[in-house]
């Protein structure tokens, strides 16, 4: 996907993007930055990290295709909207129970579903036991992670996380990051404030700051030795 | 059962003409908007004996619809209460779509629901709603009284519903007989509330703070 000259107002607030490309090629497209690995299987997953209210969330809807910006150009490169998913801070569950919810974006496909796979899921999500569950009575984190499952069944190209794992336990934040890491037919983007989660499973990194891309490049590289003033503030607290 | 044949036919063709109307009032973004909401608003609040001097006017002999012949018909009385009740269940579902479906869409975006699946979503979605609005209009329709007498005329095996009758045992001091057809109508209202709690579905956990 590539974007550009991207531009979106709310009042007090202006999201400016230039240009970003998200590829899910093993060469590394991000201008300035080598590829690392030439041997290995690697593929991008994409950090966005920055302040609250820099524009991470906007920038991800409008990436996503659920609101439109102002102006600009967004080059989906032949995806559609059934290939493109996104997960949100705080998930919609719909009015039903936990297995209806999985199910949903097969229902919508016409595909039928895999019961090896949904055990799989469920399993990763430690949803086994409450499939008959009425879902909006699951606690916060159990939330997240049918939100998670219900976008991964249906195996999208592009995937889209803001802050997917922030109310997760630690084992089930290792168990989906597993999942991301290996599930290499998907390109993932993911919004997190934890810098560890970054840097354990992204590959490049987006830095915000006040609506703007302020920096952009490999993990390794950019959190190690950040050149410009904003980030290396952003980073101070770690 | 002329009453529950006037309350359901007229609840029905409420629901049909307000449920897409308020979904659409909330979609939509044009000027003069919140001119349309408080016309809304003030239909919802409209008193019973004005909206039907209004059909009345409408359906006499020399008015715009007189030549349908319906005055002092089984029509009229369905038709001044779909007018009645169309602006209480469209501003209630107008309500319900302004908190939340914004999110449904969002959702089905991101589900890569097609529109269709999507409109099929926010109905399905929003039903708790939508039945409360049903049971509103509902409630309304069978207890109204000042429009239908105005244009049906309350005549005998034709237009004379329960509260019309009601109002009529009273006038005639048959005080009895008009309390007794009044606890018919509670019970009626009671039964459909309880039929309605079976389809309705489990309520959500709505705070987690307690
Ligand atoms: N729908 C909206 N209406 C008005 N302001 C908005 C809206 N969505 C976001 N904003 C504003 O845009 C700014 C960026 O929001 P967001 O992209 O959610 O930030 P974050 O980087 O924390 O995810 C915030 O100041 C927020 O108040
Ligand atoms: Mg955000």
């Amino acid at each position: 996907m590539k974007i550009s000259n991207i531009k979106k107002e709310y009042d007090k607030f202006a999201l400016n993007i230039k240009s970003l490309e998200i590829t899910n090629s093993v060469q590394n497209t991000i201008v300035g930055a080598t590829s690392c690995c030439p041997n290995n299987e690697q593929h991008n997953i994409y950090g966005i990290i920055g302040a609250n209210g820099c524009g991470k969330t906007t920038l991800m809807k409008i990436m996503a295709g659920i609101i439109k910006p102002d102006r600009g150009t967004i080059d989906n490169e032949g995806l559609t909207s059934r290939d493109i998913t996104m997960i949100f801070r705080k998930p919609y569950l719909l009015h039903d129970t936990v297995l209806k919810n999985l199910l949903y974006p097969l229902k919508i496909r016409n595909i039928k579903p895999d019961n090896n796979e949904i055990e799989m899921l469920l399993n990763m999500a430690g949803l086994e036991n409450l499939t008959n569950k009425y879902a909006l009575t699951l606690s916060g984190g159990e939330q997240q992670k049918l939100a998670m499952i219900r976008a991964f069944i249906f195996k999208p190209k592009l995937a889209f996380i803001d802050e997917g794992f922030s109310n997760m336990d630690i084992e089930s934040v290792a168990l989906f990051e597993q999942y991301i890491q290996k599930t290499k037919d998907t390109t993932w983007v993911l919004i997190s404030h934890q810098i560890s989660a970054i840097k354990r499973i992204c590959t490049n990194i987006f830095f915000m700051s006040k609506g703007e891309i302020k920096a952009k490049g490999e993990t390794i590289e950019l959190l190690n030795n950040p050149q410009i003033k904003e980030l290396k503030e952003y980073l101070q607290y770690m | 059962m002329l009453t529950l044949q006037m309350t359901l036919l007229s609840t029905a063709m409420s629901c049909v003409i307000g449920i897409p109307l308020g979904l659409l009032l909330d979609k939509a973004r044009f000027p003069g908007k919140r001119i349309v909401v408080l016309i809304n608003r003030t239909l919802m609040a409209a008193p019973p004996v004005v909206i039907g001097l209004v059909v009345y006017l409408i359906l006499m002999r020399n008015g715009p619809l007189g030549f349908l012949g319906w005055l002092f018909t089984f029509e009229a009385m369905v038709l001044a209460q779909t007018i009645l009740i169309t602006p209480i269940i469209c501003g209630i579902v107008y309500t319900a779509s302004q908190r939340s479906a914004s999110n449904i869409r969002a959702f089905a975006i991101t589900m890569g629901a097609s529109r269709l699946q999507t409109q099929f979503l926010l109905i399905k979605e929003l039903s708790n709603e939508i039945y409360f609005a049903a049971i509103v209009g509902f409630g309304r329709a069978m207890s109204e009284v000042g429009a239908i007498m105005i244009v049906g005329g309350n005549i005998r095996y034709h237009t004379r519903v329960m509260t019309t009758t009601i109002a009529l045992l009273r006038n005639r001091g048959e005080i009895n007989q008009a309390i007794f057809l009044g606890a018919v109508l509670m019970i009626i209202a009671l039964i459909i509330q309880v039929i309605g709690g079976f389809l309705k579905r489990r309520e959500e956990r709505t705070d987690e703070n307690i």
